[in-house]
């Protein structure tokens, strides 16, 4: 299979010669105080709330107390660390977040494509537009209130029944108490997240498949090809750059555990806790029922660690093999 | 392209389309129909597609009750605020990004994208709000830690940069300095940018309820997606309503239509703003 190449971007800077550099330089000097209040906000914020937090990780090596604060408590070495990894619940919480994570990743990128090249088949416009916003929809709706759904559909009022039983019933399956199941949970939660992302990308996708010249696909026609070979042949390669940029992206974010939705859904439902529970979930129950700072801060450190170390190499597989598109 | 017939794939998608539609609609149609359906009919035959007996007691329990309007305010108040905060922070920083500064636009790219990366996890950010900003139980709790979302601030900084550069340039040499073609040029030239943005961060203030769920304790200050969590997770909340003297509280209709009450605002504004998400999300994600 023949994979088309993508244009090249256009040069954004024009090439500057080194006298001309200096001039700019010179120039841009005189400026930079009156436009650094414009910047000042937000530098003050990532200060704050991003840079100082990363400063309070060394309570991950500290046996916390909140009498003494950050720096008073005094130091135990890496027993933080030792006593989660030995606690029992690191393997299970390590491999639920990966497995979910990755799952999530790759279900909601390929809903996403396929979703978007099937919206491009569309020729009625008002179709797609109202297709398109129904299923953008979802995005905008708050982690609670898939939950609420969820329980409409898999519970029913007053724990019995539920939508999805009903039709269990219907097609003569037996119905399921699936709050007290944690077997089908990965992929209950799959579901809601590409209900809940695949429009949403979608328009991404859809938007790359705009970019793609009309001759490309004027050629395939001259060479017979059918509208599904287009889309297999041409379309799909084609979206790769973009599916590409978006999975760098979710690698960061492998390492975190989705906490909005993962826990509006489960929330303290112990009984799931084999299949849904992720470092973030733990980490929040331990915070809150334990108190436990230092072990906590420990998981938290452990996982900017690794997902930070997953980007870099994303980003360099990336660039690897197709440089033009990488995010960094 | 047009007017062939159709080809087997085509009709495939427009059933898979079609199918998509229904799943993203129907289970909003069935909390919609199910707050209109009494709490009786709920536990007797469940939810259904109509309401079989129209029932607005729900309704009336939260229009009546100072809860609900609590958590209203609080939404609104935070969703507001916060817009407004967070999209004059993040167009001055996209700005100064935009400009391609020497010895400043780069840095204050990395330094703004490394938290994406990099974070300090929950932890030390609890501390920071609980123990040394004392911002527990103030809605600012929730509005201060999401006020720069890296990502938009992608979207803001693509789209000031498709502006002609040959204005600033001109209005340079009519003597204006950067705040002033920030504010009286960039500003107004990127009112539908501002636009997507803002219904961004509006989006994302309504719908949190993580960041209340750590800092705010004090019942009457929970705003909506918290109050929800509550209904479900325990039913005592239901106790700040008003009871209605014939039954008691029909507590499964109630979470129905106080979902629906959540997404409403969102559902009316829907229409006008979806054109506007759509241009910022392939804005931010065609070229970042």
């Amino acid at each position: 299979m023949s994979t088309l190449q993508t244009r090249p971007e256009p040069q954004t800077r024009p090439p500057s010669g080194a006298p001309d550099r200096r001039r700019v330089r010179r120039r841009a000097v005189r400026t930079n105080w009156t436009i650094g209040l414009l910047a000042l906000p937000a530098v003050v914020f990532f200060l704050v709330f991003s840079y100082l937090p990363m400063s309070g990780l060394v309570v991950a090596f500290k046996e916390f107390d909140v009498n003494l604060g950050i720096f008073g408590s005094p130091w135990n070495g890496l027993e933080n660390f030792t006593y989660f990894l030995e606690s029992g619940d690191a393997a299970r919480i390590l491999f639920n977040t990966l497995f979910l994570n990755i799952l999530f990743l790759g279900a909601t990128l390929a809903a996403g494509m396929v979703l978007a090249i099937m919206l491009n088949e569309i020729r009625s416009t008002f179709f797609k537009r109202v297709s398109q916003s129904v299923v953008f929809f979802p995005y905008f709706v708050s982690p609670v209130v898939i939950s609420i759904i969820l329980q409409v559909l898999l519970a029913g009022a007053s724990g019995g029944g539920g939508a999805v039983n009903d039709a269990l019933g219907g097609l003569g399956f037996p119905a399921v108490d699936w709050y007290t199941e944690p077997g089908p949970w990965p992929w209950i939660l799959t579901v809601v997240k590409i209900w809940q992302l695949g429009g949403y990308l979608s328009v991404i996708f859809l938007a790359a498949i705009t970019g793609i010249p009309e001759e490309v696909y004027e050629a395939g026609t001259i060479d017979g090809a059918s509208r599904a070979q287009m889309a297999w042949r041409i379309t799909l390669p084609l979206l790769k750059p973009t599916a590409a940029v978006l999975l760098v992206l979710g690698v960061g974010r492998i390492f975190y555990g989705d906490f909005g939705t993962i826990y509006a859904i489960v929330g303290d439902n112990g009984t799931l806790f084999d299949s849904t529970d992720v470092i973030d979930t733990y980490v929040f129950r331990a915070l809150r029922q334990l108190g436990d700072f230092g072990t906590t801060a420990a998981i938290g450190l452990f996982q900017s660690v690794v997902g930070f170390v997953l980007v870099v190499i994303a980003v360099l597989i990336q660039r690897k093999y197709s440089k033009e598109t990488s995010v960094l | 392209m047009s007017g062939k017939k159709l080809e087997p794939f085509t009709i495939v998608s427009i059933i898979g389309v079609s199918f998509a539609v229904l799943a993203c609609a129907i289970p909003f149609w069935m909390i919609i129909s199910g707050s209109l359906t009494s709490e009786s009919e709920l536990a007797t035959t469940g939810y259904s597609l109509f309401p079989a007996a129209f029932d607005l007691t729900a309704y009336k329990m939260i229009f009546t009750g100072p809860a609900v309007l609590d958590a209203y305010f609080a939404s609104v108040f935070i969703t507001v605020v916060g817009t407004a905060l967070s999209l004059a922070v993040t167009s001055g920083l996209s700005w100064v990004i935009a400009r391609r500064l020497p010895g400043i636009s780069r840095p204050l790219t990395v330094f703004s994208y490394l938290p994406m990366l990099f974070s300090g996890g929950l932890v030390p950010l609890y501390l920071l709000v609980t123990q040394y900003l004392k911002l527990q139980n103030s809605y600012f709790s929730v509005i201060l830690p999401l006020l720069v979302m890296p990502f938009l601030v992608f979207v803001q900084v693509s789209a000031f940069r498709q502006l002609p550069e040959s204005i600033f340039e001109s209005a340079k040499i009519d003597g204006a300095g950067e705040l002033r073609i920030f504010f009286t040029i960039a500003i107004p030239l990127s009112k539908p940018i501002l636009a997507v943005v803002g219904l961004f961060y509006a989006v994302h203030y309504w719908n949190d309820w993580f960041m209340a769920l750590l800092f705010i304790d004090d019942v009457h200050k929970f705003p909506l997606p918290l109050v929800l969590q509550n209904l479900i997770s325990n039913i005592s909340f239901t106790q700040m309503l008003p009871q209605l003297a014939e039954a008691a509280t029909p507590v499964y209709q109630l979470r129905l239509a106080l979902t629906t009450v959540a997404i409403g605002p969102i559902l009316l504004a829907y229409p006008f703003a979806q054109r506007y998400f759509v241009k910022g999300i392939t804005l931010g994600a065609t070229k970042g």
